[in-house]
């Protein structure tokens, strides 16, 4: 079936066998490979996009169900080789990242959490784990992604993080 | 946090040691790191693996004709494709183990077949590959394939496939045992036990677990009829070993005529060291087919087939006095290896275990003895922590339970019971030698962080909240740095374990360092550009890394056993040396000077008391590149390369101290708060330690609370996907405190030790330790992992185990 869909801000137009999953579009269609396949059933978060600007799985997602809608992914944040947003800065910063595969999925869920809270009071530790539930990660036990949005938020709000104090001061020790 | 106490050596005021921000995060972050799966190789062809759906059975007809001709099959092979390859053999066998299997080419015993064509051994055991022209047209022909089994009986537990009247799995295995294995001294253990005022035993079942990474595994082969070489481009820990294994030990093949090339990978933790079916199966396609042929791995795919960790049954004894002084400990362990002898699970299962039970302590008389047994399951390999997690779990269980026994604080048992700091280095009786350690320092400041001295107010305040709150301690010390190559020999490894480094500064004095390791995402980049630019005193900016490409790379073992840092590292700081004595050397020449009076630093030379008869890096690097007026025993260029084989291993060690919080309703535990103070040596980068540190405590409390690979009694895996198979989340842990000690080693210059995975060893026992501290008042004495909800709910009710 022939589907239009915009993707970081450029129409795509192409046909698509009705079971297409989103991310085999964007990966083997599109060549987009930002966006990571990692387990197949919806558990691991490393295929998160943003559809509409709402954060999504896309490997649950069909590309039929998808049609019209614009789609931003990880190389919709930066330009290849750019300068990091703040959030990807922030998570630089704290070394929010290991083997770096699950981390694409990172930035695109925890890019809405920092959109939706733009304006407001900064998310708490609790609600920044509770947002991460929908995404793996095996090598870093997520301290320094949690860290890295308390920066990322901070940054926005001219604030010192709350709660990474103390680990930030064993982070020199270590 | 209290600065670092201990022998830290003097800070040189270089960029060692230092935080640097890992070079490697921004391409990560902006998602531009190519993964196996990233590669798209013109004309590539797509190869999936049908897995046996049966955990036990013989083949008695492979039917694959309706498979071919499907839309977009290119070939279908099976084993009968493949008559002269040989089997993927197993390298680490443990001292005084026969090997039951047909002997490859160095004496190396062949453990599984490329593809299985008479007896499948496990659910996911490889039977046939697909390749056609897209992933789905290969994984859609599977289906298509008609094998006809003869089901056989299944056995999953080690100790079930001992006992009489087992099913068996390998004709040339009488009654399932690969290993009979044993360390320490078994009379001196017997007789202290019998002496003793006081023992206490358990059984504990360490339960299976499957590593996990975030990626999973895949492979490209790329065949050259032009040349006859084979590239595969693999999610692997070890390039090199992969090359040499499957080019001279599986394919038959020159080994200059096989190009290995790890990608970036997403993780490991273990289990991309392994040679895999896979892996000379896309070698062979791509020559049949013209093509290069790719594979990925789906997460039931890698959950089936890529090797799973820890499964062992032990029975352990602890002697000691009324008075808390440990005087022997013992333990039976019946080792589950899988249906077969995996790369090196064998070793895993034994060596790296047994000669690690007595842990952090001086205990006069130690014993373990371990059966390896072959079963229905995938086969078993290292998982991060392997071996030493298993000990530390037996010997911080029996050491919590000696505590209770004889009425004294598990704190004070430990304190007692430390390796003395003036012992080192010491002989801990079943085959390592620490090389050195200040056990108490590391011990007391673990407690004290995790503030133990409020834990009765703190569980008083718990229990008006429905809470039972619960503390356990536990230590560890984790053989690490793989290692001497002669001792590795001694323990059965057939193969190497030295590193290497090589280091070319180019004539414009830019330096590149290329190491025969390969990352699977600890920044190796940034960390040995750093120890580079230590040595020659220059800007780690200009140090650019290269690893993972073993026409590019010199020679290397790889990353595992938490070795990249104290093995490579060591590697690269020779290196620079060697080459800094060269400069000192030529410089002589170039400055006119006596070669005596010329000085290296700050990244240049000049002569002693004259600085202006000096030279740049740079300069140097210019001269030597035109190599004009060097005497004849100094060759031109600034190229050179160290193989780093230690004296002995490294033995970093440390405390943790969990504390949980069990609800009285739900049975539901968590951890509240989790203090770490680990000594890795010396640590080249602290940042990019942290983040192994935390990654590797959350590792172990999964361990503890959620994983576990369940078989049901047909031999399949019930948690073959993520929903079934829980990982922790974010929300699952909280900040940790932590800290740190520094105790050099002696075995290199570097003075590092291991610290990748060296905090994966400790959690399980400190979280267990915790739970059944809070629930001792219950009659509780010890409780299996995974410390699920139910189980303990059922516990709060008073049900048994």
């Amino acid at each position: 079936m022939d589907i239009t869909l915009n993707v970081n801000g450029r129409p795509e137009q192409f046909s698509a066998p009705p079971n297409e999953l989103l991310v085999e579009r964007l990966r083997d269609g599109l060549g987009l490979t930002g966006t990571k396949v990692g387990c197949d059933t919806g558990q691991c978060g490393s295929c998160v996009v943003r559809l509409d600007g709402r954060s999504v799985k896309s490997c649950l997602v069909l590309t039929a169900s998808a049609a019209g809608a614009g789609i931003t992914t990880i190389e919709g944040v930066t330009t290849r080789g750019g300068e990091l947003s703040g959030l990807q800065e922030a998570l630089r910063q704290e070394h929010g990242t290991q083997c770096g595969f699950c981390t694409p999925g990172m930035v695109m869920a925890l890019g809405e959490l920092v959109d939706a809270t733009a304006g407001g009071p900064a998310p708490t530790e609790p609600e920044i784990r509770e947002w991460l539930t929908g995404n793996l990660c095996r090598c870093t036990g997520y301290h320094s992604v949690v860290r890295g949005v308390q920066r990322a938020c901070a940054a926005g709000r001219d604030e010192v993080p709350a709660g990474t104090t103390a680990t930030t001061a064993s982070a020199s020790e270590v | 946090m209290t600065a670092v106490t201990g022998e830290a050596p003097a800070d040189r005021g270089g960029v060692l040691g230092r935080p640097l921000d890992s070079r490697e995060d921004p391409q990560l972050l902006r998602g531009e790191a190519a993964y196996v799966a990233d590669i798209d190789l013109p004309g590539t062809a797509h190869m999936a693996i049908l897995g046996s759906p049966v955990a036990h059975a013989k083949i008695l007809s492979i039917e694959t004709k309706a498979a071919e001709q499907l839309p977009g099959v290119l070939k279908v092979a099976t084993a009968a494709d493949f008559t002269d390859v040989m089997p993927l053999p197993c390298i680490w066998v443990p001292g005084g183990v026969e090997s039951h299997f047909p002997p490859h080419p160095y004496g190396l015993p062949g453990a599984r077949p490329v593809l299985t064509g008479d007896t499948v051994r496990h659910v996911g055991d490889p039977i046939a590959a697909v390749v056609a022209e897209t992933p789905r047209q290969a994984a859609a022909a599977l289906a298509a394939i008609c094998v006809e089994y003869e089901p056989l009986p299944v056995v999953t537990r080690a100790d079930e496939a001992l006992a009489d009247g087992a099913p068996q799995l390998h004709e040339a295995v009488p009654g399932n045992l690969n290993a009979y294995w044993t360390c320490g001294d078994r009379d001196r253990t017997d007789a202290a036990i019998a002496a003793a005022e006081v023992t206490v035993e358990l059984d504990l079942v360490n339960q299976r677990t499957i590593n996990s990474p975030i990626e999973p595994r895949g492979a490209v082969g790329d065949y050259d009829p032009a040349t006859g070489e084979y590239t595969l481009y693999a999610s692997t820990q070890g390039p090199h070993n992969h090359r040499f294994l499957l080019s001279a030990l599986v394919l038959g093949i020159p080994f200059n005529k096989l190009r290995v090339i790890a990608p970036t990978v997403g993780g490991s933790f273990g289990t991309k060291g392994y040679l895999y079916p896979d892996m000379p199966l896309v070698l062979l396609l791509s020559k049949a087919l013209g093509r290069p042929v790719k594979w990925v791995d789906t997460r039931t795919g890698l959950m089936n087939s890529t090797v799973q960790g820890r499964d062992h049954r032990q029975h352990a004894t602890l002697a000691g006095t009324r008075d808390g002084r440990i005087t022997a400990v013992r333990c039976t362990s019946h080792a589950n290896l899988g249906a077969y002898p995996s790369t090196i699970g064998p070793g895993v299962a034994t060596a790296l275990m047994g000669r690690s039970i007595s842990g952090m302590y001086d205990i006069d008389a130690a014993f373990c003895e371990v059966y390896a047994a072959f079963t229905n399951t995938v086969p078993l390999g290292a998982q991060r922590g392997s071996g030493r997690a298993e000990a530390a779990f037996l010997m911080e269980r029996l050491v919590d339970r000696y505590a209770s026994e004889i009425g004294m604080d598990p704190a004070e048992v430990r304190r007692r019971n430390l390796v003395p700091k003036e012992k080192f280095p010491y002989d801990n009786g079943l085959g390592w030698t620490y090389d050195s350690g200040n056990y108490r320092l590391n011990f007391d400041k673990a407690v004290e962080l995790s503030g133990y001295a409020d834990m009765p107010t703190r569980k008083a305040e718990a229990r008006t909240r429905g809470k039972r709150l619960g503390v356990g301690i536990a230590t560890y010390v984790a053989v690490c740095g793989v290692g001497p190559s002669t001792r590795m020999s001694q323990e059965g490894m057939l193969g190497g374990t030295w590193e290497s480094a090589n280091i070319r500064i180019h004539p414009t004095g830019e330096v590149t360092v290329t190491v025969g390791s390969a990352s699977t995402g600890q920044s190796h980049a940034t960390v040995f550009a750093q120890v580079a630019a230590d040595e020659l005193g220059i800007d780690p900016a200009t140090v650019q890394v290269h690893e993972g490409d073993t026409q590019k790379a010199p020679y290397g073992q790889g990353t595992y056993g938490s070795r990249s840092y104290s093995m490579a590292g060591p590697a690269v700081a020779l290196t620079a040396r060697k080459l800094k004595a060269k400069l000192v050397r030529a410089g002589a020449v170039l400055l006119g000077a006596p070669e005596h009076r010329v000085v290296y630093e700050d990244g240049g030379i000049h002569e002693e008391g004259n600085p202006q008869n000096a030279k740049t890096l740079a300069e140097l690097a210019m001269a030597m590149w035109y190599g004009w007026g060097l005497p004849p025993e100094i060759e031109p260029a600034l190229d050179e390369t160290t193989h780093f084989d230690p004296p002995d291993f490294n033995y970093p060690f440390g405390t943790h101290v969990a504390v949980v919080e069990i609800d009285e309703l739900t049975g539901e535990t968590e951890v509240v708060a989790y203090t770490a103070v680990d000594d890795a040596g010396t640590i080249g980068n602290p940042k990019i330690v942290q983040g192994q540190i935390e990654g590797s405590i959350v590792h172990g409390l999964g361990q503890a609370l959620m994983e576990a690979a369940e078989y049901d009694d047909d031999g399949r895996l019930i948690s073959a996907d993520l929903g079934h198979y829980a990982l922790p989340r974010a929300a699952d842990v909280p900040f940790f405190a932590l800290d740190k000690t520094v105790t050099p080693s002696p075995h290199n210059p570097l003075g590092a030790k291991g610290a990748g995975e060296i905090a994966t060893v400790p959690p399980a026992a400190a979280v267990v330790n915790a739970v059944v501290d809070a629930l001792s008042d219950l009659g509780v004495r010890h409780i299996d992992m995974p410390l699920t909800p139910e189980k303990v709910w059922r516990r709060l009710r008073g049900e048994s185990q």
